[in-house]
């Protein structure tokens, strides 16, 4: 079967084509085509189509990561929004949790009142209530629902969200006058606030599901027109898209749910990372993609994408309760600028020179010191051999930048170039700390995964800070993104609100939001055509002790639910509190906030890895003076430059050595032992002293 | 400027303080029980030295818990010295005296020590309001008639609850007979020790990783560089006297003159990079009623954050570490026995809303000489509790009622936000309703009162609660009797008001201060919130701004053309005739 990976980024496109019985794979990197995203994609299909000498009408499947919804958010440019919700509420959305973002600060902007997503003039309200058990204390104004719709109709509007308190509990209001907006406006993109993510707190149920209407119209748009001209170009395969959980979805759910796509191309690369560890042996990792101007930072653990918790995934400022992969982004790449602030300290990023102008080295106009500009003029960039020599750097460029910098500083430019690095590392080890130490996890026992443009050349010293003992570089690190997406599986979620305390609590309620939930999940794996036996359902449930506001997730057993099995449930939360916070309320009772189905419908996708042996000796390419902190003080290193796909597979050699390949370059400091594995991945493995 | 420790090590250093407090923090929070520590946020972390300088704090308490961190730590030491006693491995503190450098007595400091080769090189602390501290009503708020300290519920002054590593029961089982609520707010102590002893442990790592000069070194430059970009931003001020004044409510149903309308005045002296903060002029305690704020733990945190928020703009400036350093420039005075200044044992539980008052008087100081870094006058908070026992259970439940900010220079107030040095979040109603025998009625904006101005005040909210069973409530708030100061001819922002509307039949507006009333199932309490003044002329606001507010909902025609001269028909602004009015009107 041939299936093909397409990831568009803000700057490239990258794609994989595989055939995936025999492994064998081509890759192609294309600009990215922002204003329709679509042309980019297809040219890159027919591009690298061409490469491999496959037709595309033989292509049977397409794997899509996309950040239309992501961009129509973070440019706040989506659909003109309006919204239905309960009389005596209308400014929820408005008001949102009373606080500010900034502690100390006049002059900042509330995201929800500077950037609506559905302005003021536009949220109509109706009578008709519900309890917080879900009994109606006012009935629907059905009547009110149209008049509002009519109106809404009127001013132009183009996505409709229904939002009543407690739908999550009883979602027949938002139901019912989600049919009658529809028989008004047959055309608008109507959503309601239960069917978007049914859990309680309204603020962030009605911001999440306004989300979801703001860009629905967008991200609808994109994937037809998609489908429309993959159909031209001859591809009859099916469309998926990947989602912020990390799974995939049909054109039809991304069309009804276009939130679940908020972070689709941000969690390819998590999934890239976690199918290479996994095939190395690898079931730990902590993925670290650096690009020019951002780390985002995921975590595998047994295999498992972690998941961020419910309250804490933000898009833009605004909160999104979704399930999400939790990604940690941080303002440090390639292009973050080492500076002195007003205050006179010394700092990395967040400010980035970008891709233009770039570092210094790039010559396009940069003129401010960059952490480019610090790895060429410590010797850990080859300036004639950027990117496989597609690119040469200006050294004298980055010296000069780094030398006005070392003088202000009192210091040498390669201390102050080292400097920045280390900064930049210890950026991104406190990234990584706030991702596993603080959640109860050891990062000593993990991998890391480096990747995307600069994640190689900084990878062995973050690892180093956190005292992980092992680093791993996939094949291809510029395209983990675009593997990644061959290597998931169909996804969706159900959820339910359950509240349900331990001691009180009723079995049969629970067998029977499982069942349904299940129900629901089967009846779309039927729709997509899913075999019954690719169809794996995986509980779930938020717990925390009863008066807590934040709840921790915890897997329920499949089957029937039965004493013991909640019994089992309850002791994996006094486990996993403690873990997570160093201390359990062993004696407190404990409550269901939420029960949810992660269903999985098993499609084909990358297997193997191809079989790597490499040449009988790695070919090297030149050698240069490469600058390293051994001990605490800074030595100067005769460094090979070493063609990485000329290493022989499983053959270990000491560092330093500088890694050379069309998409990145990877630093191997002095302390290191590296080698290539059977898969082509390059390893790196920490010497006792080191 | 010369440092200590190798700029770059600094950097480190100072990262992984600021990751320590972040995580103490989010600890907290997901620990405690209490919807007003675990939604409001209404909590601190931070980590201080061994003479309790503040090292770093964590960026999602509510500044007024962290700020005073370093004032309970210098309150326990003070406190120990006079015993003769000193601090020991394994102890952990408990504070809450607000004449002691605590906040005041709801908020209850945990501090643990942290030894380094035996030692004492810092503490790492958690503060958090409690909903119950034992006074004589139930709840920590709304306490408005206490009449001396002692009234006020439990002190604290540096109580050992764990001794040499092993808790002190004795002192636990008098928390569990003397608070309401115990389960609650006791687990919500047991979270604040656990957070902290996370804190101590972090740091001793850290001590260990790079050795106590080090670390002490990079932190003293992180002080200094705190400092140091603080006289800058002070030295950017003419050199000058500026003054202000404001008043607040008090106890406005009080047939005693010398409890309500009570003056809070602010002189602020810039010299160099100085600015000294005198409140001479400020009414005189109220000797029986708990509106006092204590000098340290009140007034200062108010003082310093509105110049920090003010003068380092975290919007303009970026983060700026928030440590002890920030504060070297600036000293301030407070006559003794005066309201900013109040002797032992006057009342200061109810110190809330005068603090925040000061915090707006120090800006509408200043206001003058940075005129684009202000807003005009804010609208201050209101703290409700409501209170009951449900099938046999007592419940308390603690909100605090946003306010507005002031219009900005080219920017409309904050509308429905917690203003100045309070920065908590609001409780969902879905919460609220699925756990309280309460239910919310509306919580919207309010309409046609925006204070008018080029950039219009912020708007404040309109709350209703309705209780489902017979209970209680007890209001502690401000800003009924003046209006936030408009600024640079915008007009005054609206003030705030109360409504309670009994089952029974009758409406009755409420002053600003309730002690404990009870009320019968029904029975409807309605909260206005203030709206913040309006900054510069409103007749040269853009018409289009004020056809926005129209089309909004948040103004109406008449208005438009009453206050902005704006003339709007049929929804759109009629331009000729807008002109012809604001003409007539220059």
């Amino acid at each position: 079967m041939i299936a093909l990976g397409v990831d568009v980024g803000g700057t490239f496109t990258d794609l994989i084509l595989a055939d995936l019985r025999s492994g064998r794979v081509t890759i192609h990197k294309t600009p990215s085509t922002p204003l329709n995203p679509a042309e980019g994609v297809v040219g890159g299909i027919k591009e690298v189509c061409e490469l491999s000498g496959i037709e595309p009408g033989r292509i049977e499947a397409i794997f899509h990561g996309t950040t239309v919804g992501t961009n129509a958010m973070l440019v706040h440019d989506g659909a003109v929004t309006g919204m239905i919700t309960n009389q005596g509420f209308r400014d929820i959305l408005h008001i949102g949790r009373h606080q500010r973002p900034q502690h100390y600060s006049i002059m900042q902007d509330l995201p929800w009142q500077s950037r609506p997503l559905i302005q003021r003039r536009f949220r109509k309200t109706v009578e008709g209530r519900l309890d917080a058990k879900g009994a109606e204390l006012v009935p629907l104004d059905e009547e009110a629902v149209a008049e509002a719709a009519r109106d809404l109709g009127e001013q132009c509007v183009e996505a409709i969200l229904v939002g009543f308190l407690f739908s999550y509990v009883n979602p027949a209001h938002e139901q019912r006058a989600a049919e009658v907006v529809r028989s008004i406006l047959p055309d608008a993109f109507v959503t309601t606030s239960a069917e978007v993510s049914p859990q309680f707190r309204e603020f962030e149920r009605f911001t999440t599901a306004a989300m979801s209407a703001f860009i629905g119209p967008k991200v609808r748009r994109y994937v037809r027109e998609l489908s429309e001209e993959l159909r031209k170009i001859g591809v009859s395969g099916e469309l998926r898209v990947m989602t912020s959980s990390g799974g995939l979805a049909t054109p039809e759910m991304i069309a009804e749910r276009p939130a679940t796509t908020l972070l689709s191309g941000l969690v390819a690369g998590v999934r890239g990372g976690a199918w290479v560890g996994s095939h190395a042996g690898m079931e730990r990792l902590v993925t670290l993609d650096i690009g020019g101007t951002s780390a985002d930072i995921g975590i595998i653990r047994d295999g498992r994408l972690a998941e961020a918790d419910a309250r804490s995934a933000r898009i833009a400022d605004f909160p999104v309760m979704l399930p999400m992969i939790d990604i940690h982004t941080i303002g440090a790449g390639g292009g973050s600028i080492a500076h002195i602030d007003r205050g006179k300290a010394f700092r990395v990023g967040p400010q980035s020179a970008g891709a233009d102008p770039g570092p210094a080295a790039y010559k396009r106009g940069g003129d401010v010191p960059t952490v480019t500009d610090a790895n060429l003029v410590l010797g850990r960039l080859v300036a004639d051999n950027f990117l496989g020599g597609r690119m040469s750097l200006d050294a004298s460029a980055s010296a000069r930048v780094i030398g006005d910098l070392a003088q202000r500083l009192g210091r040498t430019p390669e201390e102050t170039a080292e400097g920045a690095l280390t900064v930049l590392n210890s950026n991104m080890a406190n990234a990584i700390r706030s991702r596993t130490v603080q959640k109860g996890i050891d990062p000593r026992d993990f991998t890391l995964c480096g990747f995307g443009g600069a994640g190689p050349l900084h990878a062995a010293e973050v690892a180093a800070m956190l005292g992980m003992k092992n680093v791993l570089i996939p094949p291809h690190p510029g395209i983990t993104s675009a593997v990644g997406l061959l290597t998931a599986d169909l996804e969706y979620h159900a959820l339910r609100t359950a509240f349900a305390v331990k001691g009180t609590l009723d079995v049969a309620r629970l067998q029977g939001l499982f069942d349904d939930m299940e129900a629901e999940l089967q009846a779309i794996f039927d729709r997509d055509r899913v075999p019954p036996g690719k169809v794996r359902m995986l509980r779930q449930a938020d717990l925390r002790y009863v008066g807590q506001g934040y709840e921790l997730k915890i897997d329920v057993p499949d089957g029937v639910v039965t004493a013991a099995a909640l019994e089992q449930v309850w002791q994996a939360f006094h486990d996993r509190h403690r873990k997570e916070y160093g201390h359990a309320f062993e004696a407190n009772p404990i409550e269901i906030v939420t029960v949810k189905v992660r269903g999985i419908g098993r499609v084909d996708k990358l297997r193997q890895p191809l079989a790597y042996d490499g040449a009988r000796e790695p070919s090297k390419v030149g050698a240069g003076r490469c600058v390293f902190r051994v001990n605490d003080v800074l030595e100067t290193f005769e460094t090979p430059h070493i063609e990485r796909t000329s290493l022989p597979a499983e053959k270990r050699y000491s560092g330093p050595a500088i890694l050379l390949q069309t998409d990145t370059t990877t630093v191997v400091p002095p302390g290191w032992t590296y080698w290539t594995d059977r898969h082509g991945n390059v390893r790196m493995s920490r010497n006792r002293e080191a | 400027m010369q440092t200590r420790v190798d700029p770059f090590l600094a950097a480190v250093i100072h990262g992984a303080l600021e990751n320590i407090a972040i995580e103490m923090g989010h600890k907290l929070m997901r620990m405690s029980y209490s919807s007003i520590i675990r939604e409001s946020e209404d909590f601190g972390a931070a980590l201080t030295d061994a003479a309790g300088r503040q090292l770093c704090e964590c960026t999602m308490s509510t500044p007024l818990q962290s700020g005073p961190i370093p004032g309970y730590i210098h309150g326990i030491l003070g406190e120990l010295e006079k015993r003769g006693d000193s601090v020991r491995p394994g102890d952990v503190f408990m504070h809450n005296d607000p004449y002691g450098g605590a906040s005041h007595g709801p908020d209850v400091g945990f501090a643990v020590p942290i030894f380094h080769v035996g030692v004492l090189a810092g503490f790492s602390v958690t503060t958090a309001h409690h909903l119950d501290i034992g006074a004589l009503t139930p709840g920590s708020c709304g306490i408005v008639d206490a009449v001396d300290a002692y009234a006020e519920g439990l002190q604290f002054k540096a109580v050992r609850v764990y001794e040499g590593g092993r808790k002190v029961e004795p002192v636990w089982q008098i928390l569990r007979s003397n608070i309401r609520i115990a389960d609650l707010v006791v687990g919500d102590m047991e979270a604040q020790v656990a957070a902290a002893r996370i804190g101590a442990d972090r740091y001793s790592a850290l001590l260990d990783q790079y050795g106590l000069d080090t670390v002490t070194g990079a932190y003293e430059d992180l002080l200094d560089y705190s400092e140091h970009l603080m006289r800058e931003a002070i030295s950017r001020i003419p050199d000058g006297r500026y003054k202000a004044r404001t008043h607040i409510d008090g106890y406005l149903d009080s047939p005693d003159p010398a409890l309500k309308e009570l003056p809070i005045e602010v002189t602020l002296t810039v010299s160099g990079s100085d600015i000294h903060v005198d409140l001479t002029g400020t009414a005189p305690q109220t000797t029986n009623k708990p509106i006092n704020m204590p000098l340290v733990g009140t007034v200062d945190c108010a003082v310093w954050l509105t110049l920090r928020s003010i003068l380092l703009d975290s919007e303009i400036y970026g983060s700026i570490p928030q440590n002890s350093g920030l504060t070297r420039p600036i000293t301030i005075f407070a006559p003794e026995g005066c309201l900013a200044n109040p002797i032992f044992p006057a009342p200061v539980i109810a110190r809330f809303c005068p603090g925040n008052a000061v915090a707006d008087t120090v800006m509408k100081a200043i206001a003058s000489a940075v005129p684009q870094q202000v807003s005009a006058g804010i609208g201050n908070l209101r703290v409700m509790a409501f209170s009951g026992v449900s099938a046999g259970a007592p419940w308390v439940h603690m909100e605090i009622m946003e306010g507005a900010y002031g219009g900005r220079f080219g920017k409309d107030g904050m509308d429905a936000v917690d203003t100045l040095y309070a920065n908590t979040r609001n409780n969902p109603i879905e919460d609220i309703e699925s756990h309280l025998p309460l239910r919310v009625l509306n919580y919207e904006l309010r309409e046609n009162v925006a204070g008018p101005g080029a950039s219009r005040g912020g708007i404040g909210s309109i709350r209703s609660f309705e209780l489902l069973e017979d209970g209680a409530v007890s209001v502690e708030g401000d800003g009924q009797r003046f209006r936030p100061w408009g600024f640079l001819g915008g007009a005054d922002g609206s003030p705030a008001k109360v409504e309670l509307a009994r089952s029974a039949g009758g409406v009755e507006e409420l002053p600003s201060k309730i002690p404990y009333r009870p009320l019968a199932k029904g029975d409807r309490i309605t909260a206005y919130g203030p709206c913040g003044g309006g900054y510069g002329n409103p007749y040269e606001r853009s018409p289009q701004a004020v056809l926005d507010d129209v089309l909004d909902g948040l103004l109406d025609a008449q208005a438009a053309r009453a206050d902005y001269g704006v003339v709007i028909t049929e929804q759109r602004v009629d331009e000729a005739a807008t002109q012809e009015l604001r003409a007539r009107h220059n």
